[in-house]
């Protein structure tokens, strides 16, 4: 055919042509569309902070500052080596081997389980009862009166025959996983991104029915799209079990006016209409509309509270998503008929009558409003069944409120806590031109001066969360029992995973620092390095190649650079000298140490950290026998000092 | 700030002799300055109770015999009727009934030292809880650039500085909006973690303790620093007290709950004379979407907890109850109409409790009209007849002698609603 002949020279023809015309426009054009892109620029941030004035070192540390869980002791160096935009590159890749977290959660099974594994093996308390009632095992009478101790006996023997696990191990776990990714994952990044977006679709343990499903929320629904396009993140957090259960959508339900008429008519029609008309007519009333969901995924999700939606908009919305519910996922409470509901449906067959089986996602035609609905001045026509929700999802993450939203509390999160507007613009911007691609929003962040400039460093209180972290990252510990950070962390004002409102913990310097939890991050910091902290060892003369400090003065400036590098710390240093270079210091340390009686011990608690009397004695004749002991104390006030000062609460 | 600073140096401190020495107990000393009232007078104090999650106003103090309720709530509806078979509301006045699980309120407003304020809320209509707390808090409902907390303000207003770091304390794990500003303030969510600790190294401890407050009390990072002396201070006085056997008066028995705990341990920073003279609490779970229950279930646990709790406090107030006043506030209330899953959505108005001895009570104030649709905000809401800042400017002026509104709640200029004696 002449058109194949001819299509089969053109690449020819248009080489010859392009090599000698149009290579220079070309190469102008594609100039162009690459510093557009900035993504591919390979220099980007290096020019963005050189414009602002930093070192290397400087950008190096920030970089690390904002985009891990704080700088171990030779990150800096390392991340130099690599170069900023290669790490970066690597760490939106997040596709860094990491053993050695993968070793250290080897130990713990269920953060791994399926949501159906877990309530399998974790169930609730009261279904546990039920079991065993069923079983025989527990009297039904016992469980309110009698011997209360018995009982809880004959309940716990009856878990483990079963393979039955407390709920509370599966959080502690949870928990635990957290704090050890948080701390060792060489892919900081993708962590420091979970923390945001899980707090982002805040979803809370203290909400009963959400809880345990929480676990594969973080792992499956937030984890994997943390770099993705918005979109995915937020229709991945509507369709799961967390979050359904959480702002209470799983229970929603619409008019129907065909399964209504179906379902009277059925029950006019049974053995006993009278009885069974009673039952249609009590259960109508029960059911219906629940605007929870369709609020917070306008106000806190998507387009932000003046992000221009209505009351209206509102309800529209809640109708939208009637229908949209949880995959039974156990018999318990109430899955054993829905289960069998869809059994005599048939898998086969649930497509076809407008179900959506995706996961443990259920989308139940029977439960949603029929009626057309106009959210955002779009129609919503009754007949789109799930369509509808994931349409309004769609429409509601490309949003030009949306983006601005998103990319405010990115730059909040990862600037300061009033970022510039005009980093705002740029990022909206991007997020708007490419689909709502978090990976560019946040190239386009750190491409930006702004988000180097100086008024930028160091000016972010950390959360409890960040403090604890960065503090056993600065001191290079082995965390054997994360659990016992948590218990720490809650003290100073983070209970993580139990925020009750959606909003999440706020991100501002001022929820932070208040009085009570102020003095307990200054306890953390002294509790951590004098080894107070159980199940968390640090070896601070392994910190300084095993040298051990001259002098008080000494261990100040050695550790103070090693914990933090590069910060001005001539005012803490001068004004802690007078202080530590106190001629009877060590004398009052080591007739400190001396005096401790397990009396003494009883102004904490904390039990855990309360010292037996074995544990005295051998720190007394430790004191005595080993001269360097007094040393030791010493360089652990002096470092637990510079973790509680205010330099290390800001990042 | 500077001159609460200098007063706290020159007077505060030497007054009660406070430090890190081994000075007389500070109970001692401060029974000691009761005798003093030249330099230090018992003030009155107002405790503020925070209900987030917005209380159903409507099943607190239900107009039960208001038939369009009756049919707009078919399974939470609850009469005032003694029946047979479950608790029945508490007949106030023939209009109103209290939910059968704040039955502890019954006898102090019987006696007039419950107020109750129905049909209260804010004129912005929004109903996303954040927004709603937000303006509730600075008191400028259509303002959110507002940087303070109108109780800040209030601190402000009481005309004279402050003796001690506690003048405002609120019993929060981190500070309210409320609190916000430019007064001196302090949140601690337990008196007891209020030390420096090294386990069984108490010098070692001391040693800290004076290398942090100089490290805090040097930095330049404004908010570190300024903490940091709130914490110090406070620390100091608290140093002495013995906070973990503490022992309420008249066998009251707070409920052991986050709230209970709370205005236990502000019972307890009262009773020893600190100069508390604005205090905060906040109680949680009102946010019924879900399955509310009537006489038992969600709602019906945080009522009782929110009535024991507040009948606990008064109780261990004992012969101090003609100083405090308990006024409790909420950001909205809920629809009229139940929803599909048992609870109730979003609303507008709701109710709040006043307790003391200068409260007019005994009686349900404001204005509450039939709930006929035609007479509900966007035809679906308890329409908000008091502006909340009428009942707060009325209880600070009344009971801490606050009137400069304009400061107070600016752009306002309403009235009060008789809500208080004098």
């Amino acid at each position: 055919m002449a058109g194949d002949e001819s299509y089969r020279h053109k690449p020819i023809y248009m080489k010859t042509i392009l090599r000698y015309f149009y290579v220079p426009f070309f190469l102008l054009i594609s100039i162009l569309i690459f510093s557009s892109f900035i993504k591919k620029d390979k220099n980007g941030i290096k020019k963005a902070y050189k414009k602002a004035g930093l070192t290397d070192r400087q950008a190096a540390i920030h970089l690390l500052n904002r985009f891990t869980y704080g700088p171990k002791p030779n990150d800096i160096d390392e991340l130099l080596k690599i170069g900023l935009d290669k790490w970066f590159a690597q760490q939106l890749q997040a596709k860094l081997n990491d053993k050695n977290l993968e070793n250290r959660l080897a130990g713990y099974d269920a953060i791994n389980f399926s949501n159906k594994q877990v309530a399998e093996v974790f169930p609730k308390p009261p279904q546990v009862r039920r079991m065993a009632i069923n079983d025989g095992v527990i009297n039904k009478d016992s469980v309110n009166a009698g011997d209360k101790k018995e009982y809880r006996k004959l309940f716990s023997a009856y878990m483990k025959k079963k393979g039955l696990r407390p709920q509370q191990e599966l959080y502690r776990q949870f928990i635990s996983q957290k704090i050890l990714r948080a701390t060792y994952s060489e892919n900081q990044l993708q962590e420091v991104l979970t923390d945001f977006w899980f707090n982002h679709f805040n979803v809370s343990i203290t909400n009963n029915n959400s809880a345990m499903f929480i676990p594969a929320y973080e792992r499956d629904v937030i984890r994997p799209n943390v770099y993705g396009k918005f979109e995915k993140l937020l229709i991945a957090t509507a369709k799961s079990p967390a979050m359904l259960f959480y702002l209470d959508n799983f229970s929603s339900v619409g008019v129907n006016e065909a399964n209504i008429k179906a379902m009277e008519l059925k029950a006019r029609n049974s053995k006993n209409p009278k009885l069974a008309l009673e039952r249609f007519n009590k259960n109508q009333k029960n059911k219906g509309l629940n605007e929870n969901y369709a609020r917070e995924v306008m106000e806190l999700h998507t387009l932000g509270v003046d992000g221009g939606y209505t009351q209206d908009d509102v309800t529209q919305a809640a109708r939208v998503l009637t229908g949209w519910t949880v995959y039974p996922i156990s018999n318990y409470n109430g899955g054993a008929n829905m289960i069998k509901t869809l059994d005599k449906i048939g898998p086969e067959n649930l497509e076809k009558r407008g179900y959506v089986h995706d996961g443990d996602f259920l989308f139940t035609p029977s439960k949603h409003d029929t009626n057309d609905k106009v959210v955002l001045g779009n129609k919503f026509l009754g007949s789109g069944g799930y369509q509808e929700g994931a349409d309004l999802l769609s429409i509601l993450a490309h949003h030009p409120s949306t983006a601005k939203f998103i990319s405010t509390k990115l730059a909040t999160r990862f600037i300061s806590d009033n970022p510039p507007q005009s980093i705002i613009d740029k990022m909206t911007k991007t997020f708007l031109d490419n689909n709502g691609d978090i990976s560019l929003v946040l190239s386009t962040m750190v491409n930006s001066p702004e988000f180097w400039s100086k008024d930028a460093l160091g000016e972010k209180t950390k959360s409890p969360f960040e403090l604890a972290i960065s503090a056993v990252r600065a001191l290079d510990a082995d965390v054997q029992q994360p659990y016992q950070l948590y218990s720490w962390i809650i003290k100073m004002g983070q209970k993580i995973y139990y925020y009750q409102a959606p909003t999440g913990f706020p991100d501002k310097g001022q929820y932070w620092i208040n009085t009570g939890a102020l003095l307990n991050r200054m306890n953390f910091g002294l509790a951590l390095a004098s080894q107070k902290i159980k199940g968390v060892k640090i070896n601070l003369a392994a910190l300084n190649n095993n040298h051990e400090p001259e002098s008080s003065d000494a261990a100040l400036k050695t550790y103070g650079k090693i914990i933090l590098p590069e910060r001005d710390l001539s005012a803490t240093i001068d004004r802690l000298n007078p202080f530590l270079t106190d001629p009877n210091l060590f004398k009052k340390v080591s007739k400190a140490v001396d005096n401790v009686k397990p009396t003494m011990a009883m102004e904490d608690t904390e039990d855990e950290q309360m010292m037996t009397e074995k544990q005295v004695k051998k720190v007394q004749n430790n004191s005595t026998k080993n001269p360097s002991f007094a040393n030791n104390m010493m360089l652990a006030q002096v470092v637990g000092v510079i973790i509680g000062a205010p330099e290390f609460q800001k990042r | 700030m500077t001159s609460r600073r200098g007063f706290l140096k020159a007077g505060g401190l030497a007054v009660f002799g406070i430090g890190l020495g081994g000075l007389p107990t500070f109970v001692t000393q401060a029974a000691a300055q009761i005798k003093q009232p030249g330099l230090f007078k018992r003030r009155k104090t107002l405790v503020c109770i925070f209900q987030r999650g917005a209380m159903d106003g409507l099943m607190a103090v239900t107009p039960f015999t208001d038939k369009h309720l009756a049919a707009a709530r078919p399974t939470l509806f609850m009469s005032a009727a003694k029946t047979g078979t479950g608790k029945s509301l508490i007949d106030l006045d023939g209009k109103f009934g209290l939910h059968p699980s704040m039955v502890s309120f019954e006898s102090v407003f019987k006696d007039g030292r419950l107020g109750i304020v129905h049909g209260i809320g804010s004129p912005n209509s929004t109903r996303s809880h954040f927004d709603a707390q937000d303006y509730m808090e600075s008191g400028t409902p259509f303002k959110k650039g507002t940087s303070s907390g109108w109780l800040n303000r209030a601190v402000g207003l009481l005309g004279h500085d402050a003796a001690t770091p506690f003048q405002a304390v609120s019993l929060t794990s981190s500070l309210p909006r409320s609190f916000y500003g430019d007064n001196p303030s302090v949140a601690i969510n337990n008196l007891q973690d209020f030390n420096i600790k090294m386990s069984g190294n108490a010098k070692g401890a001391n040693m800290a303790a004076k290398s942090f407050e100089d490290l805090y009390d040097t930095t330049a990072q404004g908010l570190l620093k300024e903490t940091g002396k709130d914490s110090f201070e406070a620390m100091n006085m608290l140093k002495k007290l013995d906070t973990k056997n503490y022992k309420p008066a008249n066998n009251a028995q707070y409920p052991n709950s986050s709230l209970g705990n709370s205005l236990k341990q502000i019972a307890q920073l009262i009773k020893m004379d600190v100069g508390l003279e604005v205090a905060f609490a906040e109680s949680g779970g009102w946010d019924t979407h879900f399955n509310q229950g009537t006489e038992t279930g969600i709602f019906a646990r945080n009522v009782n907890d929110l009535s024991e709790s507040m009948i606990a406090f008064w109780a261990d107030m004992g012969t101090l109850q003609d100083d405090v006043t308990v006024m409790t506030m909420t950001e909205f209330g809920r629809t009229v109409k139940q929803n599909g899953t048992g609870g109730t959505d979003h609303g507008r108005a709701s109710c709040n409790f006043i307790l003391g001895n200068d409260v007019f009570g005994g009686k349900v104030h404001g204005k509450m009209d039939e709930l006929a649709k035609e007479n509900l905000e966007d035809g679906r809401d308890l329409a908000v007849t008091t502006d909340f800042r009428s009942v707060f400017s009325e209880v600070a002026d009344k009971h801490l002698g606050i009137n400069k509104d304009g400061i107070l709640f600016p752009d306002w200029d309403g009235g009060h609603i008789g809500m208080m004696k004098g």
